[in-house]
């Protein structure tokens, strides 16, 4: 054959391959919004992990002095409402050593923003593709607050992005850090083409608590309290209602940028690759701050979406379930898990809260629905 | 009664040695076929009866099977053509990675990574066909990391995928230019689900192999095989199983057509008659030209010498030019009740380039069922007349015996396997591999027939006195004065000792050999000096204890204690074991074997000389020593009433001071049978020998320094055509 004829049998082969990868990617991805609107949040009224949490509401102040490229999004100075949500996955008992996640949104409202990020603690992640995401849930087979133990064996990142972004015994959602980890575009005013990651720390650079110092590779997958824990199963979101009841929550959100270009190597795009802090220093972005906790309604009825972005800031295409922005490709594709649970409260009722009893390690959301209001009562 | 025959000089002997010699030389010209019966291999010998096909409707059956094996060996070969195993390296990226960790097995070794072990990550398309996705190494703590392109394992043409584990199998030099080349075996392969990858790492997790495990069950170091045909860490070559085939066939079915004689018509048969259906041996045809010829002095005095024994000689303390020779028999390991096995010590004479002439022979330990007494003594010289022709024959009995376990199965076989195992488990990126390999393959496998066939419940137990737990116990005695450090060939006495000449001079060989090795390919063994280190190590650690340094020697008998000294003492000479080295203690005993090396990153001063000498030490026992002792077999101890390896108390108050024409003490028929049986399955099966090179896995440089002393061994009465590179039989 010809080069040209080469030429042409390649690229005819790599478009459809990339057609099809493409295709089985979106296949995927409603696939699994539909297992889960259909398996949880209709039917359960439940979130598709993070159903332990407190929401609370302030401002975001974009700073005024920027370090990063300008973009109109974020002006100087500019102010918007804001709503937070803190949360624990995926136990119900903010004394398990758990993933903690901070979601924000550029607005007061339950769902309707210019601006969503959702960040979980841990510089690196669990899982890092669509497909890595799909074996990381085949594998959970939790049990008694164990879990993940075969999937920590067989991928060693997984266990390093548990070991890492796992927090046991925080003092208080607020001293924690919280990651994007996966890039977003990022198209400023001078319309270069970059990629940027978020991230979230205490206002006063307040010591982040809860750090699994020297965790044992044997014992990562064991997420239960400690034995004589003296913490109650909600201790978190009460100490967040405290602090914000007394003093309020200011936290710092910032940004890192790199310049994208056409020989980018793939892993710039790995969660599981913390971008060099040298070459890509983080920036101040604005400065949160929350006044006001909501109650158990509204913080439940508070909804991020990735999709709420500019179109210069949004979600990075992907190529297949293989690629690493598939992770968010696949977050952006589930807002029908959203508007099923949405659904379910108009029809089977809201949801109740997670009572302060001597449950513990528990993460079964169904037993708590079918409890008496009497045991839900704040102790 | 004399030194020699009635009218015989040592001239007539000599003569009739190399007409007798030469007569039953033997040659290993191809017999056999399809009407010729089969025998499947060697691991399916047995003393009793092995798995010989006779039977016509077997035999036709067997054809059958032997098609249909074939068939599938074709279509294995068809297999491996169309879907070759190619290095070609699938995928440009590097962005993932298959992780794991390597270990020993055992309970006592679990912990111990398995250090550069070849480990290979293969994917095989819907076809079929291999793809090699990554390849490399396990490091220094068993870890394994090898990269590959995760977008190419997704793609759909690739239906599985394969991490392999490899073990060196063979070894192959180029004749011309000395270049080897490496052929790999697959150890242990593990599927991998191809949805299991999903990028990044993957972690097959810890992989205890049972790699070329220690045995328990054993104070020495012994190899673990499970299953000789299915489950072993190495395999006989092809061209070792058709050798068996061709030689030793018609001998199996002599030993089977006597087992049945016996059973059915136990009168139609004897010993002379066993004897004659078996081919001639040295003995028996020196016999026929000249009576008396391998029973008088002079041949006792030179096979002591230069025959299977190669006996050690003592100078007496008082008396110059006087020497003493000793077997120790049954001493405390457990024996039955039916065979003697005294301890036999010969004094003699060697005049100035003469051969030894036997003065005395003196005895201790039971010699008839009527006295027992462990250490009652009985000295006998040619005066005695008959009498001392009896002494000589226990005197050869007891050497024949003794020989064959403490110098043949444990200083050659066992000794070698030591160093098998060490190599095996150890060596793997070094040039030693390239050295050591084909010197130190099969004898893992010879030995663990050896079990069965010659121990328990072998034919020693039954054809001697020593039981199979006494046999495990001296050969752990045995291998406790098996050292490397500071041995050094046999002390030449006179002109007239070939063998020690022969053993000097094969061992010039073999550090010229070594030196020129260690000159060429230094830089690579210090590159890897850390597999040295564990070979080393393994080598010392699993070692036996030191002969007698546990030994209470303050609850010993008088008697006991004189017996002990005197054994310590013999076999330090005998064996070449400097007791005065400093030696490791591990696991509470005082291991025999010394280090090599303590430092496991670079060699320090001494190291590479000891690493040679190991080299060396492994090479002569595995080679020479081996060769020599096995091949004399057939000569020695191929006729039975010239030296059995046991003789029976029998009824008579004499007990084993008898003429040979009493049958009472020799081997009873099915020992007799046997016993020429084994005689001939040893001597007559060899395969794999250093010119030959049949493998083409022997270096060059060896076979040629080899070839030029081919006339100086010839005067001492070796054919180096015959020493084998290995010890497999």
């Amino acid at each position: 054959m010809s080069n040209t004829g080469n030429h042409l049998s390649h690229t005819v082969n790599r478009g459809l391959r990339g057609l099809w990868d493409r295709v089985y990617l979106w296949f995927f991805s409603q696939g699994f919004s539909w297992a889960i609107t259909l398996m949880l949040s209709f039917p359960q009224r439940k979130r598709m992990s993070h159903d332990n949490g407190v929401g609370g509401t302030g401002k975001i102040t974009i700073v005024k002095d920027q370090q990063f490229p300008s973009h109109p999004f974020f002006s100087p100075g500019r102010v918007f409402p804001a709503r937070i949500r803190h949360a624990s996955a995926t136990f119900l008992d903010d004394a398990m050593n758990c993933i903690r996640s901070m979601s924000i949104k550029f607005s007061d409202e339950h769902f309707k923003s210019p601006f969503d990020i959702e960040m979980n603690t841990g510089e690196i992640s669990l899982f890092w593709s669509a497909y890595s995401f799909m074996q990381f849930a085949k594998l959970r087979r939790e049990k008694y607050g164990v879990e993940y133990i075969d999937y920590y064996k067989k991928y060693p990142e997984g266990l390093k992005g548990a070991e890492v972004a796992l927090r046991r015994d925080p003092s208080s959602f607020h001293n924690l850090r919280y990651y994007c980890k996966t890039p977003f575009l990022f198209i400023g005013d001078d319309d270069i083409k970059r990629y940027a990651k978020y991230r979230v720390r205490p206002y006063d650079d307040e010591p982040e608590t809860g750090i699994n110092k020297n965790p044992s590779e044997v014992d990562v997958g064991n997420q239960r309290i400690r034995p004589n824990e003296k913490r109650g199963r909600n201790y978190l979101k009460y100490e967040y209602e405290e602090r914000v009841r007394k003093q309020g929550a200011k936290y710092m959100m910032q940004i890192q940028t790199r310049i994208a270009q056409d020989d980018d190597d793939p892993e710039i795009f790995n969660n599981m690759v913390p971008w060099d802090e040298i070459a890509h220093p983080w920036h101040d972005l604005a400065v949160i701050e929350i006044d006001k906790t909501l109650d158990w309604k509204e913080s439940t009825l508070t909804s991020f979406s990735l999709n709420h972005m500019p179109k210069t800031l949004g979600v990075l295409p992907a190529k297949s379930i293989y690629d690493y922005n598939s992770l968010n490709y696949m977050r952006a594709h589930s807002e029908k898990a959203r508007v099923a649970r949405l659904l379910s409260y108009k029809v089977f009722g809201f949801p109740k809260p997670i009572p302060n009893d001597n449950n513990r390690n528990s993460g079964d959301w169904a037993k708590i629905q079918r409890e008496k209001v009497s045991n839900l009562s704040r102790s | 009664m004399s030194l020699f025959p009635k009218g015989a000089t040592e001239e007539d002997i000599e003569r009739v040695y190399l007409e007798a010699h030469k007569e039953t030389r033997i040659d290993y010209s191809k017999t056999g076929g399809f009407f010729g019966p089969k025998l499947r291999n060697i691991n399916h010998l047995e003393v009793g009866r092995s798995k010989v096909i006779n039977s016509w409707y077997v035999r036709t059956a067997e054809y059958i099977l032997v098609f249909y094996e074939r068939t599938l060996e074709w279509l294995k070969k068809v297999n491996r053509a169309l879907y070759p195993r190619k290095t070609t390296i699938y995928g440009k990226r590097k962005d993932a990675y298959i992780t794991g960790k390597l270990t020993f097995a055992m309970r006592d070794d679990y912990a111990i990574p398995l250090h550069n072990m070849p480990v290979r990550f293969w994917a095989r398309t819907w076809f079929g066909g291999w793809r090699l996705f990554a390849e490399g190494y396990s490091d220094r703590d068993g870890l394994v990391r090898i990269d590959y392109d995760y977008l190419e394992s997704r793609r759909f043409r690739y239906k599985t995928f394969h991490f392999e584990i490899c073990q060196l199998s063979h070894f192959f030099f180029n004749p011309n230019d000395r270049v080897g080349s490496i052929e790999w075996e697959v150890f242990e392969r593990i599927k991998i689900p191809k949805s299991d990858l999903t990028g990044m790492g993957y972690n097959i997790g810890n992989l205890q192999l049972f790699f070329w495990e220690y045995r328990r069950d054993v104070a020495f170091p012994r190899v673990v095989i499970n299953d000789h045909d299915e489950d072993s860490p190495e395999y006989y070559s092809d061209g070792r199983n058709d050798a068996i085939q061709q030689q030793f066939v018609p001998i199996e079915l002599t030993k089977e057509k006597h087992l049945v004689q016996i059973k059915l018509d136990p009168d139609s048969i004897s010993i002379p008659s066993i004897q004659a259906d078996y081919p001639k041996n040295l003995t028996v045809a020196m016999e026929e030209k000249l009576p008396y010829s391998t029973r008088c002095d002079y041949w006792f005095g030179r096979r002591m010498m230069n025959g299977m024994n190669c006996a050690t000689f003592l100078p007496d303390a008082k008396e110059a030019e006087r020497y003493w020779v000793k077997y120790f028999g049954a001493c405390d390991y457990e024996v039955n009740d039916e065979y003697a096995f005294p301890t036999v010590e010969i004094k003699f004479h060697i005049p100035k380039g003469g051969l030894p002439i036997p003065e005395e022979i003196i005895t201790t330990g039971p010699v008839s069922s009527h006295d027992k007494d462990q250490f009652i003594k009985r000295n006998f010289t040619p005066a005695d007349g008959d009498r001392w022709e009896q002494a000589k024959r226990v005197a050869r009995v007891s050497g024949g015996l003794s020989t064959e376990l403490d110098d043949h199965f444990a200083g050659t076989h066992v000794n070698t396997e030591q160093f098998s195992i060490a190599a095996r488990r150890n060596l793997r990126k070094s040039p030693l591999a390239t050295l050591l390999f084909p010197h130190l393959k099969e004898v893992a496998l010879i030995n663990h027939s050896a079990d069965s066939i010659l121990i328990g419940p072998g034919y020693i137990p039954k054809a001697s006195a020593l039981t199979a737990r006494g046999i495990v116990q001296r050969c752990t005695d045995m291998m406790g004065v098996m050292d490397w450090k500071n041995w050094e060939p046999m002390e030449v006495i006179n002109e007239r000792h070939t063998y020690a000449k022969a053993e000097n001079l094969f061992w010039e060989v073999v550090g010229e050999f070594v030196d020129n090795f260690f000159e060429e390919h230094e830089v690579g063994i210090i590159e890897e000096w850390f597999e040295v280190f564990r070979f080393s190590e393994d080598l010392v650690q699993n070692s036996a204890e030191a002969f007698h340094s546990s030994i209470n020697w303050g609850t010993l008998t008088k008697e006991e204690k004189e017996r002990e000294e005197k054994r310590v003492e013999y076999y330090h000479a005998r064996f070449r074991f400097d007791p005065d080295l400093e030696r490791v203690r591990y696991k509470g005993k005082l291991r025999a074997m010394s280090p090599i090396t303590t430092n496991p990153l670079a060699p320090e001063p001494g190291d590479m000389e000891n690493l040679k000498q190991a080299c060396k030490y492994a090479i002569m026992m595995a080679t020479f020593m081996h060769t020599w002792v096995n091949e004399h077999q057939y000569e020695d101890i191929g006729e039975i009433l010239y030296s059995s390896l046991g003789l029976r108390f029998g009824e008579h108050k004499d007990g084993i001071f008898r003429d040979e024409s009493d049958y009472s003490i020799s081997p009873d028929l099915t020992r007799a049978t046997q016993m020429m049986w084994f005689s001939n399955l040893l001597s007559r099966t060899e395969y794999g020998f250093i010119t030959r090179n049949e493998e083409n896995d022997i270096d060059p440089l060896f076979r040629d320094i080899l070839e030029k002393k081919r006339s100086e061994f010839k005067n001492l009465y070796v054919e180096i055509d015959n020493i084998e590179s290995r010890t497999n039989i």
